[in-house]
Formats: structure tokens, sequence, C-alpha cells
């Protein structure tokens, strides 16, 4: 007993000596940029913010958006880190609600889409369907597989983007011949994507699945034998725009190093890094996009969405009225 | 007796000093950051909430029913195989009995890859399957060392009084591993009752348990009440299960009588005890296989690619650096094994008269991961207890999360020590001490082994509580699949089954490995 105590003693006397030297220094050592699992940047993209302005970047990941954002609310005022990356628009008016940010602004972008499997179109010889209404249509009945909106954040940019498409007082008739036309509806990304999907790894059924505007360019990456041509491509009327914020934690004790992160992130090197190590688009105009890119993946011309606040004002109503369509 | 609690003394105060500190870390860490959630965030009004509420309802009984029929089905697997091996003398049988043990040391998310790729749009069956897959081992473990100790005399005395082999099993058998197949019921219920993984892998939207129900909740919708008042409710579920199946005291053994516990099987058996050991082998390894098969094909060929990918570092690109996940999770399995131990051997050692301390330390089987995980992050952000991004408190709250576990595999065996062996240790002059060290340390060495391993288990496959930990650097082998499995393309995904896969082997080797050092 008196050992754990002892322990907890010198255990206080030495954080409250790191809480001292920090905010006596003006330049932290570290600055912690709290982001969700899928962050992996480039290897020493953040050498050059060292470089420049002293701090080492501790990279922190906390699990997936929502898990990330839910946290975030937990501690806010408090946070684990200084900077926060990868808030989308899905989730950043419960992460300001919840009095998370200081400040922030968007980061990157990218599309949330149908996509299909090339040559399982190609051999039937059936059309690639090409908007949200073919997916009802008998000839394209039980081929679809979507993700569950309440777990999955694809599954709930679908879901945005079809009540966009038809309206408050259509979509649910939609999703209603959707589920006539045998959609499937998996837990997650990874059960639709790899599982579902015929078009990847699995040797699923579903021919069209829900997943991302940049998925193509990453099957060419990460393709066992090097492609000369994307296995998938993107049905550009069902994309959802997606976009992912950064913000400065509020309760930061580094708000001068923060901003400088925050800075950093935004800036042509990071931006120009982000296709291919996060398969999202740079919202500087300046960084230039790479090949695979430019190659592989396709930009819708218009996209359905939402403003911020219209989906977290809505979020509840429209995930329980779809839930009363499918459990 | 009065003798024998004189001898003791020594020991037992030492060790119940000992324990007083091991009760302070488990309240700091496990009580404190519990007590804050159900402060902060329960309201009566929820509470009612969430039994009144019909879709929530649906959820309960779901969460019942599933756990039920899990539990009836793997004790049903389990039983005829911890028969053969407890009851007759057969080659390989540690080796059998190591395979079966593999499932419930990997991570939950490889065995419902496992399962999925082989029943891929079943998902009751497949929960109910991946429970069974998961807790055979626990009723295996459990029951057979107490099975082991019954005297073939007893059974061969009712065979001579013309009790047939049901009857035999009902009234000889039952009532002598009545107390392990007790708490090997109530583990293994409770661990299918508070299933999360298995079901929000397999589940799909329409099976939901209330675990997965709070981590819905209070992850996805940002209603941590609802979540709060859900685990306070199955919090009090799972206290009132171990409340009522608290086990009597175990009937002592004369040492004397093992010896002619096991035989060599009879040749009219050898067809029996073959199907009896075969066939929970094959509904326990199947998923395993088909995980490793999986990891040599690609569309149909075989390959090897995912390993290359695997081994030349390419994982990184996707954010996982392998040799950095694989020592990371066995520094922390190591860690939370002598912990867990430690901790689980200091009780023991104390020799509690009252039932408190067995039902305190039992309690994180009862509290959602979930909660839990939330409570460590809104807890111990604030000095002195700044810890939420230490490195040490993952393998903390592992051993946390094993200690119920690894007591129940040492009490009993140290309960299980004929008091006579005490009392004669005495009797010679040797002083207490030495006679923990030369009598009851060595007997309850593979009980030991058996706690540490279940710990070093719970911390490998551990996917609930510390997975809502922030992590810099300290990602798990569970995470580490489960991000390679959320990833587009081909080599991603092909890797996460060659990782599984390696896991398994590792797994499934490193006892048989040991064994042959000894």
């Amino acid at each position: 007993m008196k050992k754990i105590l002892a322990l907890l003693i010198a255990g206080s006397a030495l954080a409250s000596c790191a809480i001292q030297s920090e905010s006596s220094n003006d330049i932290p050592k570290e600055i912690t940029l709290i982001a969700y699992d899928a962050f992996t940047p480039e290897k020493g993209v953040f050498d050059d913010f060292t470089t420049q302005y002293g701090p080492k970047v501790n990279v922190v990941t906390a699990g997936d958006t929502g898990a990330m954002v839910s946290k975030a609310i937990l501690t806010a005022g408090n946070p684990e880190g200084d900077v926060i990356f990868g808030i989308d628009n899905t989730f950043i008016s419960r992460a300001v609600s919840g009095k998370v940010l200081d400040e922030y602004q968007a980061v990157d972008e990218g599309d949330v889409c149908v996509n299909f499997d090339k040559s399982w179109f190609a051999s039937r010889n059936i059309a690639v369907p090409t908007t949200f209404e073919d997916f009802v249509k008998p000839q394209y009945k039980g081929l679809l597989s979507v993700e569950d909106p309440v777990n999955s954040a694809p599954g709930f940019a679908f879901l945005l983007a079809s009540i966009h498409h038809f309206g408050e007082d259509r979509w649910q008739t939609y999703w209603k011949q959707l589920k006539a036309n045998s959609v499937r509806v998996s837990a997650d990304w990874t059960s639709a994507y790899t599982a579902d999907f015929s078009g990847s790894t699995g040797k699923g059924k579903y021919p069209l699945v829900v997943s991302y505007g940049s998925s193509p360019p990453a099957e060419v990456m990460f393709a066992e034998i090097p492609l000369t041509d994307a296995p998938t491509g993107v049905i550009t009327s069902t994309c959802f725009h997606s976009v992912e914020y950064v913000g400065m934690l509020r309760g930061t004790k580094h708000q001068k190093m923060a901003r400088a992160l925050v800075e950093y992130l935004l800036a042509k090197k990071f931006q120009e890094s982000m296709p291919t190590t996060l398969f999202v688009y740079p919202v500087n105009k300046a960084a230039v996009l790479p090949e695979v890119f430019t190659k592989y993946a396709v930009r819708p011309t218009t996209t359905e969405t939402f403003d911020a606040a219209t989906i977290e004002k809505n979020r509840d109503g429209w995930i329980d009225a779809w839930r009363n369509i499918f459990l | 007796m009065e003798k024998h609690l004189l001898v003791m003394n020594s020991v037992t105060r030492v060790a119940r000093r000992a324990q007083a500190s091991v009760i302070l870390a488990f309240a700091l860490f496990f009580a404190f950051p519990v007590i804050t959630m159900v402060v902060k965030f329960a309201r009566v009004s929820e509470l009612i909430h969430s039994i009144t509420d019909q879709s929530l309802r649906d959820v309960w009984w779901f969460t019942f029913w599933q756990a039920i029929v899990s539990t009836v089905l793997a004790v049903l697997v389990a039983l005829p195989f911890t028969w053969a091996i407890s009851r007759h003398t057969i080659r390989f049988s540690r080796a059998m009995t190591g395979f079966i043990t593999v499932p419930f040391l990997m991570p939950a998310v490889v065995v419902a890859t496992g399962i999925k790729a082989i029943l891929p749009n079943a998902a009751v069956p497949g929960i109910l399957w991946a429970h069974v897959v998961f807790n055979v081992a626990v009723v295996v473990r459990m029951v057979s060392p107490q099975w082991m100790l019954l005297d073939r005399a007893i059974e061969n005395t009712a065979a001579d009084l013309g009790a047939g082999r049901i009857r035999t099993f009902f009234y000889v058998v039952l009532p002598h591993i009545r107390t392990s197949l007790r708490s090997a019921i109530t583990v293994v219920f409770l661990f299918c009752f508070t299933s999360f993984a298995i079901v929000t892998i397999l589940g799909g939207i329409s099976h939901r348990t209330i675990e997965s129900e709070i981590f819905t909740q209070a992850v996805r919708l940002g209603n941590t009440r609802t979540a709060t008042s859900l685990a306070v409710l199955q919090a009090a579920v799972v206290l009132i299960v171990i409340r009522f199946s608290r086990a009597s005291p175990l009937k002592l053994d004369d040492p004397s009588q093992t010896i002619q516990a096991y035989s060599e099987p009879p040749t009219r058996l050898r067809g029996v005890i073959l199907l009896s050991l075969a066939a929970p082998l094959f509904i326990v390894l199947t998923p395993f296989v088909a995980v490793i098969i999986r990891s040599f094909t690609l569309k149909g060929r075989f390959t090897i690619s995912g390993y290359r990918w695997l081994f030349d570092g390419s994982t990184e690109s996707v954010g996982v650096n392998i040799s950095h996940t694989l020592t990371t999770s066995f520094m922390f399995a190591t860690l939370c094994a002598v912990l867990a131990t430690t901790a689980a051997l200091i009780i023991s050692m104390a020799r509690n008269r009252t039932s408190f301390i067995p039902v305190l330390t039992a309690l994180p089987l009862t509290i959602s991961a979930v909660t839990l995980g939330l409570g460590l992050i809104v807890t111990f952000n604030t000095w002195p207890f700044n810890w939420r991004s230490q490195w040490w408190l993952i393998p903390v709250i592992h051993s946390v999360i094993a200690l119920p576990l690894s007591l129940r595999t040492l009490q009993p065996a140290i309960e299980a020590i004929p008091t006579d062996l005490y009392d004669a240790s005495a009797s010679l002059g040797a002083s207490p001490w030495r006679t923990w060290a030369r009598i009851e340390l060595p007997l309850i060495r593979p009980a030991l082994m058996r706690a540490a391993g279940f710990a070093a288990a719970v911390s490998l496959g551990e996917f609930g509580a510390t997975s809502f930990l922030s992590r810099s650097n300290s990602m798990t082998i569970p995470i580490a699949i489960g991000q390679l499995l959320s990833h587009p393309g081909e080599m991603p995904n092909q890797s996460a089954f060659a990782l599984a896969t390696l896991v398994t082997i590792v797994i499934a080797l490193a006892p048989q490995v040991r064994r042959r050092h000894r």
C-alpha cells in the first residue's frame, strides 16, 4: 500500500514538473495531432515541421471518425491533443455543438459513390447503372451492397445522398423499393467492400457497392500484379461530397504551435502527399495530383450534399426512419 | 483444523497485506472510471426508457437467448472432449487440448472473418458458432482438472452396483465436477452475454446485443446517457448471474486416489473417444482453416503475396508496422500475464473467508467494455491521474479484465490442496514459508501456468475497453488486422489474412514448444 502511495506521489510530482516546464517554455517538445485510425501519412512528412518550428509531431489515432468525435466531446476543454484531423461534414456540427474546437477549416475532400465491378458487367453484356433510379429496376435486382448508416460513415453518406436526391418526401419510398429489390445491407465498409463486392478481393456476389470515389486508384496501387487499368469504376451521379476538417482543440496549451501545425497541414507539401496516402483530394489549389489519381479516379461534376447544420439537425430522425424500414 | 490455520498465519498475513494494495489498484483502474461514468451519465429516466423502449426490448431478448443457446452449445461440444482427455490416457492429448485452446487466444476479428468466409449470409448461426469456437476451451480447461481427480474406483463401484453409464454420469460424475462446471457455465454465459466484437462483425444490422447497442448509442449516436443506463442494467443482470451461480466450497480429494483416475481406453470405447475428440476439434478449428486457406489464395490461385507484403514493410503504407505491432502485443501479453497472475495468487493466498473479494474482482466481467473504455478517457485526464495516453495503461487495463479469469483458474487449485499436506509439513518442522515454497507452489504450478496463459490470451485478443484509448505507436494485433481489413485494395486485405494465419500458427505452436523444452 505504502509503495503504491509513494509511486502515486512520485508520479504526480513528475507530472506537475512536466506541466510547469511546458508552460514556462514557449516551444513545446512535442505537439499532438489526433486523427482517425485510417490516418496513415507518408513517412517523415512532418520532419520539415520539426525543422521549421521545433516540436516533434506525435500522431495519436483515436478510432474511426465517429469514435474520435465521441471521445473528443467527452474530453472537450481538456483534450487528448492539440490539433484534430479528419472530422468530416457529417460530424462537424456535433463537434462544434460539443464545444470541441476553437477554430477549424476544411483540409481535404472526397466523394462517397457507388463503385461497380467492370468485368462483371462487361462479361454479361449488361449496361452499368448510372443513376439512383436504376438500382430499383428489376435488371439490377440483388446487385447492390450498402453499409449500415448507423455504424458506417460511407453508409451514412450514401443515405444522405439519396435523401438529398429524392427529397424529404420521397426518400423513404426509394429505400423501401431498394429493400424490395434485394439491396444488401452490411454492418460496415469492410464487410461490404471486401466480402460482398465482386470487384475487389472477395468473391462476393454483388457487383455494385457503396465505397469511395478514390477506391479505384487504391485498387491499382495495392494490386498484387501491377494493373494497367482499374478493375472498378465509379457511378458519378450517386456521389456524396464529403469534406474533412482540421481544427485546433479547445483547451490546448500550445495555441501558437497548434496554429502552425494547421497551417502546415494546409500547405502544398502535405496536401500533395494526401491523395496516395489518405486517398482524399487536397483543398489547396496549388497542390498537384499524382498520375494514379488523374488516371483512375473520377470526380463527379455535381454531387449530392447537405450543409453540416442540416445533417446534425436531422441525423437522428433520418436514422430512426431508416432503421424502421430495415429492422 | 485449528493447527492448520495457525501454521498458515504468517503466509496468510503477508498475503492479506499485499491484497490490500491489489484491491487499491483495482479500485483505481476499474471502479474509479466506471463510477465516474455512472455518476456523470446514468439517469433514472433513462434506466426506465432502456427497459420500456420496444427496440431496446428486442435487443435484451436477443442478448439473453443467444447467450443461453451459445452456452448450451459450447457445453455440449466441450463435455465429450473433456471426458475423453480427462478419463483416458491418449496419445497427443496435450497437443489436442492445446489446439482446442487456440481459438480462445485468438482475436475475435480473426474468428469472425473465418466464419464469414464459410457462412457469408447467416448471421445467427455465425454468432452461435463463433461463441462455441471461443468458449469450448473455457469448459475444457476449467472442468478437466476436476474431472481428472475423480477416482475411477467410485465409477467402477457404481458400475458394479448396476448403474449404467448415463446413470453413473448423472449421479457420480456430475456431482463431482459440479463446481467447476458451474463456474465454466457462468463464465461462458457472461462472455456470450457481453459479446461485442463477434456480434458487431457477424450480426449485421438486425442482430444486436446490449453490449453492441451500448457502443452504438455512445459512439455512433452520441447518446452517452442511454448507453450508460444500458451498461448499469447489464451489470445488474451479470451480478445476479454471478450471485446465483456462486460455486459451493470444493470437496477436497485425497491425492492418493488420483493415480487411478486415468486408464487405457478399452477397445470398445476407442471409436467413441475418437469421435468425442474429432468432432469438437472440427467444429472449433474449421474457421481457422478457412483463414489459412484464404491467406494462400487470391482469385482462386495459390499465392504467398500476402506474406511478402507483410514482411517487406509494405503494410506501413496503410499504417501498420508489423514488427512493432508484434513486439507491442507480446510485451503487453507478458505484462498482463505477470500482473494478473500475481494479483490472483495474492488474493488466493490471502484465503479470504467471505466472498466479498472474489465477487469484487469478478466485476470486470460485468461491466461493458465500452463503458470502462469511455470511463478511462474521462477519468484519467486530469492531474494527478493524467494517464490516458500512457502506454502502460493498456496492459494494466488488460490485467484488470483478465483478473477474474486468472483468479477463477488459480483459486480452486489452491483450495483443492488437502489440508493434511500442510499439517504433515508443519509436523515435520517446516516453516509456513517453506511449506508454501515446497508444497503449495509446486502443486499449483500447472494452475499458475494456466492462469498466466488465460491472462496473456485476454491481452492478445482484447478489442473492447482499450480500443477506446487513443494510440500512439501502440497498435495491438487485433487492431492491426482490423486496420488492414478496412483498407481498399487486394494486398492490404491479403496481408490481413496472412497476419491472422501467423498469429494462429504461433499461438497453436507456442505451448508445444514450451512442453518440449521442459
